[in-house]
């Protein structure tokens, strides 16, 4: 009983959950120390954009490269509601997801006709559009100097700290996971695997390509959206040089090396792409300081990885667990 | 309904003069056939006879340069598919296969299937996401009927393995019962023999006419395996280059001249 109730994916994403979010416990016991909250919560924040990309990517095929620019359109829109116009922190969500939501879909409805690196190259425009948009609209954000935001105040009495906002990103992505979960393996998920694996096919079978994939881009761009609000509120200052092609290419990278598809390979990458090269790289002696060496062990991962685990480096554990079970049979 | 006089009661499509070109070279030309109501129909030539051009005019993946393609779809309305983009046509009752079997490899056979019920789920996306009660019953009963065509079809047993790397006669199988999920008036075949064995054809032949029988409709199929066409089909249309040739029962088209030109070469051709 207790076995068949582990298996279930949503308790499993729960208690996913739960462990994350022993983390600031253990930041408090002193057993980590306290910039791995910073760290841990970034990879969260990046996961709720890579599992929306994964859908576009993953799931339909299609690759946009204008991730940034959306997330940080919401962030900036969510900073200059709660700072500027004193909005509670809710409005502030709302206003952060419609926005790039509307711009989304506007721009889907144009360039979703076009495919592979077509579109990767339009919305790659989108995205530095935004971002020049971001360094000159100087009223709203601040221009270079970037605009600052504070953690998060819920329902507007509840005031946060670094770690409780922490808990708050915890509690988004488990919803962002089971939201995903729920979508892939029913009808949205088998109409975009179609699109992925036979465009004849699907349309035979009455997928309108053109409106699946336009929610998929949608779905994409909202939670891109979420991760920026979520971004801004919790490390607090928003940047234009924050939100360059580098980071979109990044939150791809995380993508394919963790696992295109899995919800934990996703998870997985973030964390490769995004805090190894902070907890480890920057130990190693000489190469550690060198400018730039993240970049260098993404794309030699990258490598490695599609040559060994096409599939993603998720898929390392069925290995060593085949080799585990190898040894005790030996045994 | 402006169209119903057009046909007769008993014709589930009609074609009219259907003619496309690519460049210069005419792939149909002038084609005219109708099929009756389960009736199974096929459609024979010679390589490159234009076959596959005419099955992907008349399920709109090409859109014909001339020509009327008339279809009473489940409610018994006539309508003209020319008017149709191409992902409505399987909601009027129609549906497809494929020459080289388009299934998704990474999905399971029963998700498979399950592609060909996307027009029967009705619940938004928003109950789909929150699994509302709607949402799941829904779900719950597709894959029930799924399991259904596939026990039809004798491949329950496999229902779970990804379609990827199971054998060829299996993925054509597949395919025939992601066709019937959307409980068709009409579906086409292309090619359904090809790659299969002699034993895998005759069971083909045997599948085809209890499909029909079950599910109460018409099957047109290209086929270049004559056994299975002169077996399993009451109604014959031959082409040669684009061109209409002859059409009958699988006796009469056997005996046709043309046809047999068509087919063999005429004795000048040889010198």
């Amino acid at each position: 009983m207790n076995k068949k109730l582990l298996k279930n994916p949503y308790i499993q994403f729960v208690l996913f959950g739960v462990v994350l979010s022993l983390l600031p416990l253990l930041v408090l016991f002193g057993i980590l120390p306290s910039s791995y909250i910073t760290l841990i919560g970034g990879v969260i924040i990046y996961s709720i954009s890579a599992l929306g990309l994964n859908l576009l990517l993953g799931y339909s095929g299609l690759i946009s490269l204008g991730t940034a620019g959306f997330m940080g359109t919401a962030a900036y829109i969510s900073a200059y509601f709660t700072v500027n116009l004193h909005m509670p922190f809710e409005i502030a969500l709302l206003a952060g997801l419609i926005v790039p939501l509307i711009i989304g879909v506007l721009v889907g409805l144009v360039s979703l006709r076009i495919e592979g690196l077509y579109l990767a190259i339009a919305t790659l425009c989108v995205s530095e559009i935004l971002r020049k948009t971001f360094e000159e609209l100087s009223f709203l954000t601040n221009g270079f100097s970037g605009k600052t935001a504070s953690y998060p105040k819920l329902l507007g009495f509840i005031n946060l700290t670094r770690d409780t906002s922490y808990v708050l990103l915890v509690v988004f992505l488990v919803l962002v996971m089971i939201l995903i979960y729920n979508l892939v393996n029913g009808q949205l998920g088998r109409a975009l695997n179609a699109m992925r694996g036979s465009e004849a096919a699907a349309q035979a079978m009455g997928v309108f390509l053109l409106k699946y994939r336009l929610i998929a881009f949608a779905l994409a761009t909202g939670l891109a959206s979420l991760s920026g609000v979520l971004y801004v509120h919790f490390i607090r200052f928003t940047y234009p040089t924050t939100w360059t092609m580098g980071m979109s290419l990044n939150i791809l990278a995380a993508i394919i090396i963790g696992g295109v598809r899995n919800i934990y390979g996703t998870i997985l990458g973030c964390f490769i792409v995004f805090a190894v090269p902070d907890l480890f790289l920057k130990q190693i002696p000489y190469f550690g300081t060198m400018n730039g060496f993240a970049y260098i062990f993404n794309g030699v991962l990258i490598i490695l990885v599609i040559m060994f685990y096409p599939h993603g480096l998720i898929y390392i554990g069925n290995d060593i667990k085949r080799l585990f079970n190898k040894k005790k049979g030996k045994v | 309904m402006s169209h119903q006089a057009i046909i007769a009661d008993d014709i589930v499509l009609k074609i009219e003069e259907l003619s496309i070109a690519f460049g210069g070279l005419k792939a149909v030309d002038n084609l005219s056939f109708q099929i009756r109501e389960k009736e199974v129909f096929g459609l024979i030539g010679p390589n490159g006879a234009g076959k596959t051009t005419a099955f992907n005019c008349i399920t709109q993946f090409y859109k014909p340069n001339h020509g009327k393609i008339y279809f009473r779809d489940k409610n018994n309305n006539v309508t003209n598919l020319i008017d149709h983009p191409v992902h409505e046509v399987i909601k009027l009752g129609l549906v497809r296969t494929f020459q080289n079997v388009e299934l998704i490899r990474e999905l399971s056979i029963l998700d498979n299937v399950l592609i060909g019920a996307h027009i029967d789920f009705k619940s938004s996306l928003f109950s789909q996401a929150l699994k509302l009660p709607k949402a799941v019953k829904e779900e719950k009963d597709l894959r029930d009927e799924a399991i259904e065509v596939l026990r039809f079809l004798g491949i329950e047993n496999r229902k779970d393995l990804p379609a990827g790397g199971q054998p060829y006669g299996i993925l054509k199988k597949v395919e025939l019962a992601r066709t019937l999920m959307c409980r068709p008036k009409l579906i086409i075949l292309d090619e359904p023999a090809a790659g299969l064995n002699d034993v895998e054809t005759v069971q083909l032949a045997q599948t085809i006419r209890t499909i029909r029988d079950r599910y109460n409709c018409s099957i047109l199929l290209v086929e270049h395996d004559m056994r299975l066409v002169m077996d399993v089909c009451d109604q014959i249309c031959a082409i040669s280059f684009g061109k209409f040739l002859a059409v009958g029962t699988p006796k009469e088209i056997r005996k046709n001249k043309d046809v047999q030109t068509a087919y063999l070469g005429t004795e000048d051709d040889e010198t």
